[in-house]
């Protein structure tokens, strides 16, 4: 499996202000701590025009932390494409790419905020031909040598379409190993469907909210610091659709219920339960898994502490074994 | 006068090392391809704590929102050390003056509602209803005001219509009495030559002067150029050339650095 850490937003929030200067500083820190450790990815998150300066340009941020690394990975997770002009995109994604030797790894999300359609000119209506022109220019690029192309997605269409076209998924932290299992499976439909053998496909990955710890206290904040994080999905008016049986978790109206499942969704306690739970994904064929701990209310001294725990007591049991 | 390095493409972070270790004010990044503008910014900001990051970015390739966005985190990745040059490109004088108040505005610490002959912001359009009145683009830059300094084909049109500085190429032209004028030209390493040309560019007027070094030019030789005779000859009226021209002080005994070693 490879490992990474996420998602950062490089944010300053009512419950956790920082400046945003210090924000994108303590990233290129927390690169620099996670490649002398080991990790293999680090993925960025985006959103637009949210107070807490939610990051709004993924690849910027992104070509901060391949300049002062050498081999940690960087990923965006997910860039909202139809917001973009894809070829200018491409270039500057390649360009990032040469510069850090092949570190760049382009996710990209279809985003579902009104306002940030409007704020960059461009009608909800289009999201969808804009997502799949935008698609065709990155495969184009991607075959020339551009970076590898991630998707974002829930529901099943998309998944089957990402796997038709060969693109990995990063899966959200939101979704819960059933639901990971079932789009799984979706994929590799789709993977098949386009007349590929199933031994050939790549590596999935899942973003997880996870802490180890045998404390009781310190998993009851870590759990807090996860329902913290969430609020921001309901300011946000996010909402997880429901996928065949698996439930909508809608985090605008049905907010105390949608964090309060998403929190279950974390894998807690000791080594040996995460590395049970992590090789549960595994075997489904997610082989990427990005811890999610930039979370709301963490104090950086845990989140360092975390991210050397996670390195030293998980990764060398599950590291290495991935081919793609 | 102040003097900084216009940065080769490709080797941002090296020559703006180099251009902060020798006291340089400033570089300017982003003059090779103008996709890529940002990338070699950030990449000469994470090799430097203090050197002023002017970044070239071509007008009309992009919605100028998305182009805020950039260098607002550009602008926080560097703590505040951005300083914009506005390529107007393909724009005329109605679509330059239009975009560049976009990006102010989008830049500044207030909402943005713009409506102006090109564009509006928001949009507005019919399929994004809940979309507001306003927007505030976050996250806002880490100085109080992004300086923008303008170039190309209409920037001497947009300058005289925004009261923004443009950046001369031939010191005969300036003609803006402003605080700050921007200035870039090219060295050629002849001491007597170079020492000539920044001085004309002093007395012109300009207050900062980009130089472009010689292609293949020795980067240790060139900068001790640049940094021990240049910069100094133009940062008072009547510089005394003693300065820069007696004996170099000696090293620490055993320091393997060459003289001067703190630049290398």
């Amino acid at each position: 499996m490879r490992f990474g850490v996420g998602l950062f937003g490089l944010q300053n929030t009512a419950m956790l202000p920082a400046h945003w200067a210090g924000a994108y500083r303590d990233m290129r820190e927390y690169a620099a701590l996670m490649e002398e450790l080991g990790y293999d990815e680090l993925w960025l998150s985006e959103h637009h025009f949210f107070y807490d300066g939610y990051c709004p340009a993924l690849l910027p941020a992104a070509a901060s932390v391949l300049s002062v690394t050498e081999k940690l990975r960087v990923g965006t997770g997910m860039m909202l494409l139809p917001m973009q002009d894809p070829q200018r995109l491409a270039a500057v994604s390649q360009d990032i790419h040469n510069r850090s030797g092949g570190r760049l790894d382009v996710g990209v999300g279809l985003g579902y905020r009104d306002i940030e359609f409007d704020g960059h000119g461009i009608s909800r209506k289009q999201r969808l031909p804009r997502m799949l022109k935008g698609i065709e220019v990155l495969e184009a690029a991607e075959a020339a040598g551009g970076p590898p192309i991630w998707m974002g997605a829930q529901l099943i269409d998309p998944v089957k379409r990402a796997g038709q076209r060969g693109h990995p998924i990063l899966f959200s932290a939101a979704l819960p190993f059933e639901r990971c299992k079932t789009l799984t499976k979706v994929w590799e439909e789709g993977w098949v469907e386009a007349g590929r053998p199933l031994a050939s496909k790549p590596a999935l990955g899942a973003l997880r909210n996870i802490w180890l710890t045998e404390d009781p206290k310190e998993r009851e904040a870590a759990r807090d610091w996860v329902r913290a994080s969430y609020v921001q999905y309901a300011g946000l008016g996010w909402t997880l659709p429901a996928v065949g049986e698996h439930e909508q978790a809608d985090f605008a109206e049905e907010t105390d219920k949608a964090i309060a499942d998403t929190v279950e969704t974390t894998i807690t306690g000791s080594a040996e339960e995460c590395i049970r739970q992590l090789r549960e994904f595994e075997a489904i064929g997610i082989q990427h898994i990005a811890f999610r701990l930039m979370l709301d209310g963490a104090p950086r001294p845990a989140l360092e502490s975390q991210i050397r725990r996670l390195a030293d007591e998980v990764l060398p049991k599950l590291r290495d074994r991935v081919t793609a | 006068m102040r003097i900084g390095l216009v940065l080769a493409e490709g080797h941002e972070a090296e020559l703006a090392r180099l251009a902060e270790a020798h006291g340089l004010f400033g570089v300017m990044a982003g003059t090779g391809n103008p996709l890529t503008a940002i990338n070699a910014a950030i990449y000469a900001s994470t090799a430097t704590e203090f050197v002023r990051v002017v970044t070239r970015v071509r007008l009309g390739l992009e919605h100028p929102v998305t182009i805020a966005e950039e260098l607002s985190i550009l602008d926080n990745v560097n703590n505040g050390r951005t300083v914009v040059l506005a390529d107007t490109g393909d724009l005329n004088l109605e679509a330059g003056v239009d975009e560049i108040a976009v990006l102010r505005e989008a830049l500044s610490s207030r909402p943005i509602q713009h409506e102006g002959p090109v564009w509006k912001v928001p949009a507005g359009l019919p399929a994004n209803a809940t979309a507001p009145k306003s927007i505030s683009v976050t996250p806002k830059p880490a100085q109080l005001e992004v300086p923008f300094w303008l170039t190309g084909s209409a920037a001497r049109e947009v300058g005289d219509a925004s009261g923004l500085p443009v950046l001369a190429r031939d010191p005969a032209v300036l003609s803006s009495p402003n605080l700050v004028e921007p200035g870039v030209t090219a060295i050629s390493g002849n001491l007597k030559a170079d020492r000539e040309l920044v001085t004309a560019w002093a007395a012109a007027g300009v207050t900062h002067l980009f130089v472009e070094l010689p292609t293949g030019a020795d980067l240790a030789e060139i900068m001790t150029l640049v940094s021990r005779h240049l910069a100094p000859e133009v940062l008072m009226p009547h510089f005394p050339r003693v300065m820069s021209e007696s004996k170099v002080p000696l090293p620490w005994p055993g320091d393997v650095s060459k003289p001067g070693g703190r630049h290398q």
